[in-house]
């Protein structure tokens, strides 16, 4: 009697206990994670001529120093970049100003460094040279793995060339 | 609804804007909308209509009894989501859990991205007003994982700008400016987000959850959007949740 009560009610409450796993939403997210995740600290060297004094390419480094995509940029981009990325779409540029003070900045943040005047202050002064800016603008986790800034040449958002024409534009006077 | 807490909070608010320096405070008209709509927000509206959706399952007692807990605890148990529910066997939050409701009531359940869905779980987690957020990530191994796993997306590195929210979430820079905003503190100490959250977002014009501003800062970082009601995003809940232990739930919130 005992046993075939205890086992009804085993069985009752194996048959009552609903699966809720098509009721309740748990879309799965772990793949679209999986193929965000950041890719291992790069290592660059600055390629040959890559600073330049040449105005179009700082034109090319200050707009996408001071914006943050083609769609959100004020007035056309300069000679030489687009708007628009090899797919046609929205091209994502530095937003640097989210974070840097810098010459010319509008609503420029603070989270990283002030880059105002860095030839000058940091350049001159012995504290740093072009390499590190290249590489800093490139992955900033070479010397900082816990840097709160974002990651350029590693993460495919820019390329070499574009690297440098950023890397020119810091560096050049203003 | 709640009006004391809700002044309480805009002075919070309005002291740390305009702690934030004059170049980066409200502007006049934003400054405007902001006090008028903290007068009238428009989300005790949407609230209005999640409260009917639910007196359509039978309301706040059958919620109770849908809990198994009294009436009386129900405020407090509510701010206690997300949490593990054995019959569901998982962590769910109250939206998750209203569809588990919604279902077993033979209703078919709303989208978890639904506008009544945002409605009737907001105004579900609206009767935890006044209460403390009790969260307990130590409840049972169910919670510990969803915590450690929301610790874990919260930190992991991705997307496009290779950022994390820890980059801009973090004590080394709240308060800093991020192109003319400051960086809020998600604490209790400081905004305590998961206490002001779901929202009426000034600038969408819309009513917001958590899991809904969690997804605003993926897609301005550059992270991949990942899906409300997946594990990770509510682990993410769970992690937010448990950083604002403590803080009095005041809801609807009013926010940028
Ligand atoms: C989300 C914030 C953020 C953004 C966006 C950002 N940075 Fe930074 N940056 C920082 C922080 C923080 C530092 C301080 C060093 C560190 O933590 O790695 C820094 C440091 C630097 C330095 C080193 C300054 C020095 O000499 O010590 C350079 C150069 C630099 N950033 C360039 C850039 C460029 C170029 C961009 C855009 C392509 C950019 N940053 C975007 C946060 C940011
Ligand atoms: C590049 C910087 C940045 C990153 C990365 C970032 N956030 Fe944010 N976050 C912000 C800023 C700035 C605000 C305030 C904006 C406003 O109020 O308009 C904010 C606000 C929030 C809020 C609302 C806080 C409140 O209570 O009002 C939440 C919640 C939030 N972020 C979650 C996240 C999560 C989760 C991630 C990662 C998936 C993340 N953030 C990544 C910059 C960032």
């Amino acid at each position: 009697m005992k046993k075939s009560l205890t086992l009804s009610l085993l069985l009752g409450v194996s048959l009552l206990a609903a699966d809720y796993s098509g009721v309740i939403e748990v879309p799965d997210a772990s793949k679209i994670i999986e193929k965000d995740l950041l890719a291992p600290v790069g290592i660059y060297k600055m390629p040959k001529g890559c600073i330049t004094d040449d105005p179009k390419a700082i034109a090319r480094g200050s707009f996408m120093f001071h914006n943050l995509n083609g769609e959100n940029a004020k007035g056309e981009a300069p000679e030489g970049l687009k708007k628009v990325d090899a797919h046609g779409k929205n091209k994502q540029y530095g937003n640097c100003v989210a974070c840097h003070n810098i010459e010319g900045a509008i609503g420029g943040g603070n989270i990283g460094p002030d880059l105002t005047a860095y030839n000058d202050v940091y350049v001159k002064s012995g504290i740093r040279d072009h390499q590190f800016v290249y590489q800093k603008t490139a992955d900033p986790r070479v010397d900082n793995p816990n840097t709160n800034m974002t990651v350029n040449l590693t993460t495919k958002l820019f390329n070499e060339r574009e690297i440098c024409d950023i890397t020119s534009y810091i560096l050049s006077p203003k | 609804m709640k009006k004391g807490m809700q002044i309480v909070l805009c002075v919070t608010l309005l002291s740390s804007l305009t702690f934030a320096s004059e170049q980066f405070a409200m502007s006049d008209a934003d400054r405007a909308m902001y006090e008028e709509l903290l007068e009238n927000n428009p989300a005790d509206m949407m609230l209005a209509e999640g409260s009917e959706f639910l007196d359509e399952l039978g309301g706040e007692s059958a919620l109770a009894k849908y809990l198994g807990v009294s009436e009386d605890a129900l405020p407090s148990y509510i701010a206690g989501f997300p949490r593990y529910i054995e019959k569901f066997k998982m962590v769910v939050s109250i939206d998750q859990m209203l569809q588990g409701m919604m279902h077993d009531s033979g209703q078919k359940p709303y989208a978890l991205k639904s506008s009544e869905m945002f409605n009737m779980s907001s105004y579900v987690k609206a009767l935890a007003n006044d209460e403390e957020i009790n969260i307990d990530v130590n409840a049972n191994k169910h919670m510990k994982e969803a915590y450690a796993l929301g610790k874990v997306v919260f930190e992991t590195k991705r997307g496009a700008r290779g950022l994390s929210c820890l980059s801009c979430h973090n004590p080394s820079v709240i308060g800093g400016i991020l192109r003319t905003q400051p960086l809020p503190d998600i604490s209790a100490k400081g905004n305590a987000s998961a206490a002001t959250w779901p929202a009426y977002r000034m600038t969408k014009s819309a009513l917001a959850t958590l899991q809904k501003r969690f997804q605003g800062c993926m897609n301005n970082a550059l992270l991949a959007v990942i899906p409300l009601g997946s594990k990770e995003m509510t682990a993410l809940e769970v992690y937010f949740t448990d950083e604002a232990k403590g803080a009095t739930i005041a809801l609807p919130g009013l926010k940028r």
